[in-house]
């Protein structure tokens, strides 16, 4: 297996991030296809990676984690593939940071077997660590030092080359937008400012593997988007990024996978495509909002339906559902050719959102 | 585990500790006050020794300014480091240091060595009054590198000890108290335990014309022997003979280092020997402190390792 060091890696910074100007590539990267090549596509439930473990950002099987009689983690699994985001979606409490803590090499799990870029973390922590970004959902920063000493800092606790270090600690500056900062004190900064440099400090040693725990949290939405464009931008050029959130409408667009988490397990590996279009899982499903003209019969006109779901009245419409898309579809079509004047037709919330309530929904239920 | 590492870490303590800028005031404090009380005592000494003529008011300075800054200085020292690694965990500092590539060796080893060199610097500035009885030819130079060299290894080892709590305690403020229980244990608790101890080695003696008890120091001289102020007094050289006064005696009188010295080592050899037929006391001492300290080193360097199996009680990692 190749130390992660001696892979020719692409600038991870080539994209739309850079400065025009900027002439920084990293030596020897390969001019074109950043992605990876062996990245293979994952069915609905997490297909097995590679035999030799290493076809993945993360592979891990079978944790388990309690901290004393508590279970955090009860035999997770969970695939991360390079060149995508996956989303780690669950309620407060399912074990998302656990695995996060465990995955990034702080908390060792009572049992399983995980790979991360490769690295068995059992017995190679250190070689994981320098394939591996990590941002933690709350964390600290060295009120005393500039913005450019705090990364400095870490790009020698990752020991990178010295004169590469002042390039790389601008590039990432400029990645993250905090350029205009270089030289004041890190304690000036806003919250969300503090969030992008936790995010410029985990790319400090350009990891494959990049893990978030709840980075969205605290950002405007103007760093929202440009949050999602960078983890967009680093998928594309093959990093494996794992994500974790409670902002499901948000996930809906940066994320190619949803790995759905509950009481420390999972309970589901979907490719977001799936999960939020209709189709014949049915798991796309979502209730639907709908206005008319008054006076067409919109209410009776749907009371007469059968297989609408739960039928609520709004004030110039209703909500029905759910309904996948092409129940809705259908629904419309009908609606138009009874005469009804539809001004608004649309699905309430977002589909993963409504996906991860039916599912929660059903574990529950399932579980009584 | 490498040099790069350990000052990387090292470094980075101090100039965050630096930046918070109340430490130079603080410093500032700590110098004028230390020296000038050092120069008030030998004013002092000077005015009331007028009677005295075979006394040197160097050498009484030296051991009497030395005791001072020896305690002093450890009661500043678990301030320096009985929060460093607790308290970067509070912060969220820790986890992302401990995700680099360094080693939980290479951050034990980088923040002792900053507390222990802000500790030197502390002990320092307080050695231009020490200095003084050297200069006028009181005290040699090689008693002076001695004692400066012992009271920066007590300083290093507090700081070892102070680190070892807060790596195992999840609360700062738990582990400033630990720290400074263990060196009011040092200083207070050997001697008072040594004091309790005595008469419960007294045996009886069938004398010719009666019955009387007599202790035996020599059983438990050793509860003495960790108490720093023993270990840097015993560990003084002894000042050069000068005469021998009525009771045989032939140091130099007024000595405070050498008059510890040799109570300890009276203790140490009992009423049937006197403190030259035995060894000196504070090998055993300092042996023992070092063996604290490089087991706090070693626990701390344990708790900081990655990944971790159990925590402290109800911490987060991060």
């Amino acid at each position: 297996m190749a130390e992660p060091n001696a892979v020719p890696r692409q600038e991870l910074i080539s994209t739309a991030w850079t400065e025009p100007s900027s002439p920084y590539q990293a030596p020897g990267s390969p001019g074109g296809t950043p992605g990876s090549p062996h990245w293979a596509p994952v069915g609905p439930h997490g297909a097995p990676g590679g035999p030799d473990g290493g076809e993945h950002g993360i592979e891990a099987r079978g944790v388990f984690r309690a901290f004393g009689t508590v279970p955090a983690l009860r035999g997770l699994d969970l695939t991360v593939p390079y060149g995508q985001v996956t989303a780690l979606v669950g309620a407060n409490g399912a074990g998302k940071t656990t695995l996060l803590l465990i995955l990034a090499t702080l908390l060792a799990p009572d049992a399983g077997r995980i790979s991360v870029a490769g690295h068995d973390l059992s017995t190679h922590p250190e070689q994981a660590r320098s394939a591996l970004g990590w941002m933690p959902d709350t964390f600290g920063v060295y009120d005393q030092l500039t913005v450019d000493e705090y990364l400095a800092f870490f790009a020698d606790a990752y020991r990178l080359p010295k004169g590469e270090k002042p390039r790389r600690v601008r590039a990432l500056l400029s990645l993250v937008h905090l350029e205009d900062q270089l030289g004041r004190p890190v304690h000036g900064l806003s919250r969300g400012q503090k969030q992008r440099l936790g995010v410029a400090r985990a790319l400090v040693h350009r990891p494959r593997v990049l893990l978030l725990d709840e980075p969205a949290s605290g950002l405007d939405p103007r760093s929202r988007v440009e949050l999602r464009d960078l983890l967009r931008s680093l998928a594309a050029e093959g990093v494996a990024v794992l994500v974790s959130s409670h902002i499901l409408s948000e996930l809906e667009e940066i994320a190619d996978r949803v790995v759905l988490v509950d009481h420390g397990q999972t309970v589901g590996e979907h490719r977001m495509a799936d999960l939020v279009a209709s189709g014949p899982n049915g798991m796309g499903r979502a209730r639907w909002r709908i206005r008319a003209m008054e006076g067409d019969g919109l209410a009776a006109r749907l009371a007469a339906r059968p297989g609408l779901g739960e039928v609520g009245d709004l004030p110039g419409g209703a909500e029905v559902g759910p309904l996948t898309e092409n129940e809705a579809a259908d629904l419309l079509a009908a609606l138009i050719a009874e005469g009804v004047r539809v001004v608004a037709f649309g699905p309430v919330g977002s589909a993963l959102e409504s996906a991860y309530l039916a599912m929660t929904e059903n574990m529950t239920q399932s579980r009584r | 585990m490498t040099a790069h590492g350990i000052s990387l870490v090292a470094r980075q303590e101090i100039r965050t500790r630096l930046r918070t800028g109340r430490w130079k005031v603080l410093l500032l404090v700590w110098f004028v006050v230390v020296n000038g009380f050092a120069l008030l005592f030998r004013l002092a000494l000077e005015s009331s020794a007028g009677f005295d003529w075979d006394v040197e008011e160097g050498v009484i300075m030296f051991g009497g300014v030395l005791l001072a800054v020896l305690v002093l200085t450890l009661l500043v020292t678990p301030a320096l480091s009985a929060q460093t690694i607790n308290g970067d965990r509070e912060r969220g500092t820790l986890a992302t240091l401990q995700v680099t590539r360094l080693t939980a060796g290479e951050i034990a080893l980088g923040k002792l060595a900053a507390a222990w060199g802000t500790g030197l610097v502390v002990l320092g500035l307080t050695l231009p009054s020490l200095f003084l009885p050297v200069v006028e030819g009181a005290i040699g130079i090689g008693r002076f590198v001695v004692v400066v060299i012992v009271v920066a290894l007590l300083v290093g080892i507090v700081c070892a000890i102070s680190q070892g709590w807060s790596a195992l305690l999840a609360r700062s403020i738990t582990s400033v108290l630990m720290s400074y229980m263990t060196v009011f244990g040092l200083l207070v608790v050997t001697p008072l335990l040594f004091t309790l101890a005595v008469p419960l080695t007294a045996q009886p003696v069938d004398g010719r014309y009666r019955s009387y008890s007599e202790e035996h120091t020599e059983y438990v001289w050793w509860l003495l022997a960790p108490n720093p102020v023993v270990i840097l007094a015993d560990a003084t050289p002894r000042l050069p003979e000068r005469g021998v006064d009525h009771i045989g005696r032939s140091a130099a009188d007024a000595d405070p280092l050498g008059d510890i010295g040799r109570s300890v080592r009276d203790a140490r050899a009992g009423d049937d020997g006197d403190e030259e037929s035995v060894g000196p006391v504070w090998p055993y001492g300092l042996g023992f402190n070092l063996v604290l300290a490089g087991g706090a080193v070693w626990v701390s360097a344990r708790r900081l390792r990655a990944p971790a199996r159990t925590l402290p009680e109800g911490i987060r990692v991060a």
